[in-house]
Order: structure tokens, then sequence, then C-alpha cells
């Protein structure tokens, strides 16, 4: 039996925002458009910055990189907060999954030495590495110039303290329930040589005011870490009965496909802006280039290290990975000169 | 005997909790401390230990996360129902929505601004604890902006007003008094903000801010934002928790943080209460049907829960309460009046409709303001008359503003309701006026800041706003017909009796439709 359900039916006056329709038309919007278009505030600001009184409190002017119209980027996943929690909630989910798991089966106690070494000596001491991405995204979150961009960057920045936590969450299971693998990674990281250079490297790109380069510089440096740790390594270590290290590492290479996929179509954005792609294009050159040198030399004792501990390759798989950087970059846009 | 190997101690929760949050940060030696963190020392702060800052909740990633989604789809399927089934019609009155209009067009921006500086806490507080606290409350401030532009999304379809709330953010006359109040925080270092907005925002005035509107919801047959506002709630209670710790931090670190932190609270309160005028007249004069008056919530939310419980716990750090609350004690059987009237003569150049009260409605008001309340009633039983001979009336000169919180100066003596307020400073030869003592002490500690204050009127007067005729401003405000004037008679108002298919459906005893009505244009 067929039920007639009788609605009263109204015509809207109007299907979205103005600020949305002038972009779109009168079209249906999705919540994604509708809580990032014009959100953040653009014109006649108040007053100006106790902390940087030749700016506004929203400018374009904190970052070499501009678009003229930030709303010409939309993040592609259309991220806006509910989807963003929801697909960092089964994130975190399934690596509390693999964790728990892990620590149920004693895997940890199981993992061939050498393997262990490579998670206590060369994963864990990145946790800070995270820390330090936390504070140079909520950097560009706060100055970029734009919500559709800066609110990429507020998810970044909640991301790398989450992935600090899942490193962190990983190291407290391998001292079995203590911190002790953190409290040796924290000392690795401050004091031993093997990672100085990268430290460096990171309170460098800290320090960095243009919340552009900076966070550049750290994406240059994602690019290589995550491929050489949670992509290299974990095929070596499923070819060398390390599954552990790979059920760990799988969760990092998972979120950073995710990363890759809005922040690409940001340097794109960048490079084909009409009015200012081509001093983009300069600017992202001079920073790529600079830190694919600091990088490489960097994190050469450490890949040294790792080779010590496993036959990995990965001294190789450095040059290899800083290569196929070079190339990733050039495919979007953004060519690089090779230090000499 | 043999002793069996120690097993491992595992982790209490505190320090599970600082080794995925503060455990991470390090002393720098490849660059300074200041070079990382340049903006901890300007204000004046002093801080000596940042790992004395206690964690006022201990939520992880994965926790955060995981309760965040599931009220956020619980919040959703509300507002999809209340869409499909066309819940708009079930509110009490399409000027109900004139709340609403306010909420989108002044608080919505500003949980957006509240997301973008946490954001700069986040990057910019020395201390991991502290830092992870703004981090999370950076992600809930975009959740506010977001959830309540989703939620009032569907009534932008119906009615007018909501369309263009950003723009009008920017550009109108009344938002400059919320956008003036978060620019100013905004443009603060990140204690000020801390105490500002953490704590004066959203500890010490939170419950006088959302209760009012989330309560005139529930009251009125608007569910989506009643369910917002309880799915907000537990966001609120971490903030107000941070804010709280906030300030005992600071004044902990050293004694002399204390003025300054005095200081920062005497110019809050202010600003804070002043921008709370806009709330205090919604509460008396656009919900329909009226649930608590200013004064009530008032007495209740501020000098109940405020001055006799948190200033006396402030007091044993050599906190007093902030310069001014006798003034806005003295004010509170005032106050909401006296921002209605100006509001409703000025409403043809907003985005929101006036009218006059009804009858039933001011005999509530008298209950509520025996003292006050009859001289405010001869006032509008005169604007009835007038409206009877075909007058509703709305100002067509230009107000002069108050240099601070950018009102209307139509606010009168705390202590004569018939002698109006007006205070002026002179600052480098020039002359600024102020509606309140608070005001212009204000402006006295800060005449760099504020006399740059981007004031609507004056930049009407410059030429800076769509030109010299008020068409030519409503044009550049972005208004369109039915946003803005007298309720009866607008656009809202012919829908809803039209949707409704028949005008008792109104509970109202209103004047008819055509007194005097002026759409927004």
């Amino acid at each position: 039996m067929q039920i007639e359900l009788r609605t009263q039916v109204i015509e809207p006056r109007r299907k979205t925002f103005t600020h949305v329709s002038n972009r779109y038309g009168d079209r249906p919007a999705s919540r994604y458009e509708e809580g990032t278009i014009d959100l953040q505030g653009s014109e006649h600001f108040q007053y100006k910055p106790l902390w940087a009184p030749d700016k506004e409190i929203y400018s374009p002017d904190f970052s070499e990189l501009k678009l003229a119209d930030p709303y010409s980027y939309m993040d592609p996943r259309q991220y806006y907060y509910t989807p963003y929690v929801s697909a960092r909630a089964d994130l975190h989910e399934a690596f509390g999954a693999t964790l728990s798991y892990l620590d149920k089966r004693g895997m940890f106690d199981r993992l061939p030495e050498a393997w262990h070494g490579v998670l206590q000596n060369i994963v864990l001491p990145l946790r800070h590495y995270e820390g330090a991405a936390q504070m140079i995204s909520a950097a560009a979150a706060r100055y970029g110039w734009g919500t559709s961009i800066t609110q990429c960057f507020s998810y970044a920045s909640f991301d790398r303290i989450g992935n600090a936590q899942m490193l962190s969450r990983a190291g407290i299971s391998l001292g079995g329930g203590t911190a002790d693998p953190l409290a040796v990674a924290k000392t690795a990281w401050i004091e031993d040589p093997t990672w100085q250079g990268l430290r460096k490297h990171v309170e460098l790109t800290l320090a960095e005011q243009d919340w552009g380069k900076a966070i550049v510089a750290l994406d240059v440096t994602d690019r290589v870490i995550y491929q050489l740790l949670y992509t290299h390594l974990d095929d070596v270590a499923i070819g060398s009965g390390a599954g552990s290290y790979s059920l760990i590492a799988q969760h990092f290479s998972t979120w950073f496909v995710d990363q890759r996929k809005w922040f690409d179509a940001l340097y794109k954005a960048w490079a084909a802006d009409p009015e200012h792609g081509a001093a983009n294009v300069e600017t992202l050159s001079a920073v790529v280039s600079q830190t694919l040198a600091t990088v490489a030399e960097a994190l050469a004792p450490v890949m040294t290290a790792v080779d010590g501990l496993v036959d990995a390759g990965a001294v190789d798989a450095l040059a290899a990975t800083v290569d196929q950087t070079r190339s990733a970059y050039a495919a979007l846009g953004v060519a690089t000169e090779v230090a000499s | 005997m043999t002793i069996a190997p120690k097993a491992p101690r595992k982790l209490s929760m505190k320090d599970r909790y600082s080794a995925l949050t503060r455990d991470l940060d390090w002393e720098p030696s490849y660059v300074s401390k200041e070079q990382i963190y340049p903006l901890t020392t300007f204000e004046g702060i002093t801080i000596h230990d940042w790992s004395k800052w206690e964690d006022p909740f201990r939520l992880t990633v994965d926790a955060y996360t995981k309760y965040q989604a599931e009220k956020d789809k619980r919040l959703y399927a509300v507002l999809d129902g209340f869409a499909q089934s066309q819940g708009h019609l079930s509110l009490t009155d399409a000027s109900y929505l004139n709340a609403m209009k306010l909420f989108i067009q002044g608080i919505a921006p500003n949980e957006y601004n509240a997301h973008r500086n946490f954001a700069m806490l986040a990057r910019h507080l020395e201390g991991g604890g502290p830092r992870f606290a703004a981090l999370c409350q950076c992600l809930d401030e975009m959740r506010h902006a977001q959830t309540e532009i989703h939620t009032l999304s569907n009534y932008n379809k119906y009615y007018g007003g909501f369309h263009n709330f950003s723009q009008q953010h920017d550009r109108v006359w009344y938002l400059s008094v919320p956008k003036s109040f978060f620019e100013d925080a905004l443009s603060a270092g990140p204690f000020e903000w801390l105490i500002a907005i953490g704590f004066s925002f959203e500890y010490l005035l939170t419950n006088l801010l959302f209760v009012p509107f989330m309560s005139g919801a529930s009251f009125n047959g608007d569910l989506p934002t009643m369910t917002f506002g309880f799915s907000a709630q537990s966001d609120e209670s971490r903030h107000m928790t941070l804010g709280l710790e906030a300030i005992k931090f600071l004044l902990e670190q050293d004694e002399k943080n204390v003025p300054i932190v005095q200081y920062w609270l005497d110019k809050w309160f202010w600003r804070g209460y002043r921008l709370l005028a806009l709330v205090a007249q919604m509460l008396d004069y656009m919900l329909p049907r009226e649930f608590m008056s200013w004064k009530e919530a008032f007495e209740l939310y501020f000098e109940e829960q405020m001055m006799k419980g948190l200033f006396e716990d402030l007091a044993y750090y050599g906190i007093r309460p902030p310069l001014h609350v006798d003034k806005a004690i003295q004010e509170k059987e005032h106050v909401s009046h006296q921002a209605y009237w100006i509001l409703y003569q000025f409403s043809h150049a907003a985005a929101f409709t006036t009218s006059v009260p009804t009858a039933q409605h001011m005999d509530w008001l008298e209950e509520q303001y025996p003292e006050t309340f009859p001289t405010y009633r001869k006032l509008w039983e005169k604007e009835q008359r007038n409206i009877d001979n075909g007058g509703r009336h709305f100002i067509r000169g230009l107000p002069q503003l108050c240099q601070v919180c950018q009102i209307p100066m139509g606010f009168t003596e705390a202590d004569d309701p018939f002698v109006q307020a007006q205070r002026e400073s002179i600052f480098e030869g020039e002359r600024y006026n102020f509606c309140s003592d608070g005001c212009q002490y204000i402006f006295e500690h800060e005449p760099v800041k504020f006399r740059r204050a981007w004031l609507p009127v004056h930049q009407i007067y410059q030429g800076n706003c769509g030109g010299p005729t008020l068409p030519d401003v409503l044009n550049w405000y972005g208004l369109e017909p039915g946003d803005g004037g007298e309720y009866l008679g607008s656009i809202d108002h012919q829908n809803w009796l039209k949707w409704h298919g028949d005008p008792a459906h109104v509970e109202n005893d209103h004047a008819p439709a055509a007194a005097g009505a002026e759409g927004g244009q």
C-alpha cells in the first residue's frame, strides 16, 4: 500500500548565503562551502597588532607566498570540522586497534632486535619533530590569508600533535607501559650527533617568521622522512620478518597520503596564481632547493644509523628520495636547482 | 630466596598525558628561545616555570576526535530533520529570528576569530600543555563557527537578514561593536588574549552570552539552535576550565603580573559588558516567548556566580572585582531598554527588524522592571500613537559613536535615566567621545590603539561607505529589501502569515501590518 505523505512545499527565497552565491551562483551549496567561503574578515580592521604594528591583524603580507583570491584554492577533501574529526576518529581508532593487538600478542618483545633498535633510535625521536610540525602548522593557521587555506593548516596542526601522540603511545608500548623509551629517544634527539642536523634544521624552521616559507620547508622535509621511514622501511620490514614495524608505519603513510591531497593542490594554486604565480614559484624554488640540500645532509647520519641496524639500503634510498622529491615539485610547477 | 625482576612501573594517567603533550618540548640550542617564542615577553608578563601549568583536562587526540565526531553526528541529524520537515514553521513567530540574525552576524564571525587566534596561542605559548589546550580550543571554535552557520543556513533560505553576515560583520555600524571587541583582542599579545577571551569572555561572561540565546531558542521552537547549544556545552566547559587555569597560572607565576592582569580584567569586563548590551535587548525585546529578563540573568549569572563566587576566590591573589562593575549593576534596570530603543530607531539601516513591543509584552516587562519600565513604557506608547497616526519613526541622522565600544551614545548616566552620559578626552589635540566612564578609562590607558578605531559613522562621513546618501550606504552594506526596518508588514512577516494561511495564527496584538512599515531600503 502506498502511503501518500503530504508536506507543505515552500519555495526558498535563496539557496545559500550571498558571499557563496556571488562566487558560484544561487545554487545549493555544500556545508564545506558555507563553512569556509569568506569566513575570515577581510577589511576595515580596527587596530594594529601590538606584535606586528606594520601589518593588519589578518594580512596576506605575513608570507611571500600569496594568492590573489585565497578562495581560488579549496580543499579537495572538502574538510570542514565534522568530516575532519570523523576521519581522524577513524584513523586513531585503527591505530589504537593495531597497538592493542601488538600489546596483546607481545609483538614488541618478538620484534627482531635490530628492528626494535629502528623503532627506538630512529622512529621515536621523531615525536619531537612532529611536535615542532604542530607549531609550524599552527603559525600557518593563524597568519595565513583566507579560510580555505588556514583551515587546512589548523587541521594539519592537530594532525601533527596526533602523530606525535601515536608515536609516543608506540614508545610506551615498546617500554612495556613505561615512558623509558621516550626518555631515551629524547636524549638522542637532543644529544646524539645523529640527530643534530635535523634538530638544527627544525629549530631554524621554527624561527622562520614567514609562515609560508616555514611550512614549505617542513613539507619538503616531511616528504623525505615519510617516504624513507614509513614507506621504504616498511617494505624492508615486511621482507625481513618485522611485520610489527609495518603495522605501525601504515598509519603514518596513510595519514601522509591525505596530507598530500590538499597540500599538493595548494602548490598548484600558488604556482598558477594569475597575479603572484611567478613570484610564488621563485620563492618556492628557493625554499625547496635549500631545504632539499639541508635535508640530504641532515638525514645522512640518520640513514647511516638505519643501515647499521638493518640491511635497508637507507643511505641510497635517501639520495633517491631527494631526487624523487625534486621531480615531484617539478611536476607541480616548481623547478629546483640541484645544489652543487 | 630469589628476587623476582621488578615489573616495570606503569605510567600514571598524569605522566602518560604529560608524555603525550608537554614532554615533546626541548630546549633549543641552535637558535635562541626568543627566536622560537618571540611573543611571550613584550606584554610585561613574567613566567618563571611553564611546567607549573596544570593541565585542566587530559584529553588526547584520539579521545577528542571520537567524542566530537559522535556529537556532530547527532547534531547534524537534528539539523537535517528540521530542514526536511519545514521545522521553521513551528517557531513562535518569524520575528524570533531577529535574535538569530544577530547571532550569525555578531557571534559566528567571532567564533571564527577565536579559532584563528587560539592557533596563535597553539604556536606561541612556551609550554606544551597550554599549547595543546589552546589547539583543542582552536578546533572547537571552528566547530562553533561552522555549526552555527550550518544551523542557521536553513533559515537563511526562507528569511531575510542572514544572507550576507560575513561582509556585514566587516561593514555595518552595529556589527562594529562585536567586531571591534574581538579585533581588540586579536591585536593584543597572547597573554592579554588569554585574559580577554580565555578568561573574561569564556568564563566571566559566557553564561550571560550563551544562556539567553540558547534558552531563547528552546522557548521559541528553535530546535536546531537549542541542539547546537547543548552540543557546544561540553566544549564550553573545557574553555571555562582553560580560562580559569590561565588566570591562576599568570597570577601565581609572579607578583608583578597582578597589576597587569588587573587592568586587563577591568578592561575586558567593561568591553564584554558593553558588548552584552546587544544580548540584553535581544533577551528583553526580541523573543516572542520571553523566559527571563536581562536583569534576572545578570543577577544570577554575574552578581551571584561571579561577584560572590569567583571574585572572592581571586581576592587571594590580590585581585579585586573589575572597576566600573558598580555602574553595570546600577544599569541593569535600564540597559536593555535603552539599547533596544537605539536599535529600534536605526533598524532601517540594519539586517534585522524591530517593532513596538506588544501590550502583553510590555506587561511582562513591567513585571520584570517595576521600578523603571513604566518610564520606558510611556516612550513606547507615544511611539504607538505616532504609528497609529501613520508615523513610525526612524532616525535619519547619524549618531555619535563611543570611541571604544562603538555603540551609539544613547546610554544615560547609570544613576539617572534622564541624563544622557557623555565623556570626552583630548589626545594629541583631538577630541574623543565615550558613552561611559568604563570606555573612557580604557581609551586613556591605550589611546594610540583606540584612536585608530574604524568608526562606521565617521567612515560614512568620510565617504568610505559607498556614497553620500542612505541608499548608497545600505547598498554598500549589502542589504536587500526586507532585511531591516519595521517587522510588521516586512517580507518575513508577510510570508509568515501566508505560510500559516491564517493570520490569527500569529499570537500577538500588533498594530495593523501597514502601519509605517519600511523595508531595508
